[in-house]
């Protein structure tokens, strides 16, 4: 805008230069005179008219063409502005989608790193508990074989003690019935006089 | 049981005065009752019991209770005196006690002490060796 704006005012210098400057080679009859003359264009006329245009212009521009330039500038502004702003936005963006991206990225690496150690950890509570069972299972048998041990042992022992019961009652009733008292006497005798030896 | 120190000790006294040559004798006792009636101590009836109780241990002390089924010699009852006599250092007078139990043999007891060659016996320590 401002460009046309001086070129409008190049041309009205140049016009000015061109047929207002030397009124007196006009009337001396120069070509270029001779040609303004042709033309009809008066000097003095020609100047006040380019006043005149200069204070229309100069008025147009401070009243109307400057507060548009300036209105236009503002938005022009604004525009660059906005489009600044939206390239900010955008590289915001693509800052925002790289940081995303390299979030779940690590966020994918964490989770792996997790997992494996579940896995890990896993794995090794799945071998403690096995190595667990089998020593249960083991202190299970040990004891199972230790309480049949012990039951075949009771049950011997009570075998033992059940036939020595049974000889020694055979036995007294055989002796109380098949031994005489010449028997008994002697016998008595014999373990009496023995004891009484064996006690010096 | 009294723990009376004084009846105790005189209790002692008097089983001892109750023997003669070491042992005690239905004569001595029968002294030292007469003497403990006439002369009436204090506590005399707890005195009476403690001397009791010594009396049988004495008398247990010096007896050999030989149990057996039927009769025994007089010859091993004899050897049963001498050895047992030897064996404590003093006199020991057997008696007999019947007890068919014991099937044969004889089981001895002196005081506290018990001496068994009978068959029930050694059946017994059989099975008892058995468990």
């Amino acid at each position: 805008m401002k460009k046309i704006l001086w070129s409008f005012a190049a041309f009205t210098l140049l016009s000015g230069g061109l047929f207002g400057a030397d009124p007196a080679a006009s009337a001396s009859g120069g070509p270029i005179s001779e040609i303004a003359g042709q033309f009809g264009v008066n000097g003095h006329t020609l100047i006040v008219q380019m006043l005149n245009f200069g204070l229309v212009g100069a008025a147009l521009y401070f009243l109307a063409v400057k507060p548009v330039a300036k209105t236009l500038d503002e938005r022009q502004q604004k525009i660059a502005d906005g489009l600044q702003y939206a390239e900010e936005m955008k590289t915001q963006l693509a800052e925002a989608e790289r940081e995303r991206a390299e979030k779940i990225k690590e966020a994918a690496q964490e989770a792996q790193r997790i997992l494996t150690e579940a896995r890990e950890q896993s794995k090794e509570m799945i071998e403690k508990k096995t190595q667990e069972a089998a020593a249960q299972a083991e202190a299970i048998l040990r004891k199972a074989s230790e309480a049949t041990e012990l039951e075949r042992q009771k049950m011997l022992s009570d075998v033992r003690q059940e036939v020595a019961r049974l000889v020694v009652a055979t036995t007294s009733t055989v002796l109380t019935t098949e031994l005489s008292d010449a028997d008994k006497k002697t016998f008595s005798d014999a373990a009496a006089r023995e004891l009484a030896g064996s006690v010096n | 049981m009294t723990r009376d120190k004084k009846v105790l000790s005189l209790a002692k006294r008097l089983v001892e005065m109750s023997r003669e040559g070491g042992i005690v004798t239905e004569a001595g006792v029968s002294e030292v009752l007469a003497g403990i009636k006439k002369i009436k101590p204090r506590r005399e009836l707890l005195l009476l019991k403690t001397y009791l109780y010594f009396i049988r241990k004495a008398v247990a002390e010096q007896t050999a209770v030989v149990a057996t089924p039927g009769a025994l010699g007089k010859d091993t009852l004899a050897a049963i005196e001498t050895q047992f006599s030897a064996l404590y250092g003093r006199t020991i007078h057997a008696v007999i006690e019947e007890n068919p139990s014991l099937i044969a043999g004889v089981r001895i007891r002196i005081g506290d002490d018990v001496y068994d060659a009978s068959v029930a016996g050694r059946l017994k320590r059989l099975a008892e060796s058995v468990r």
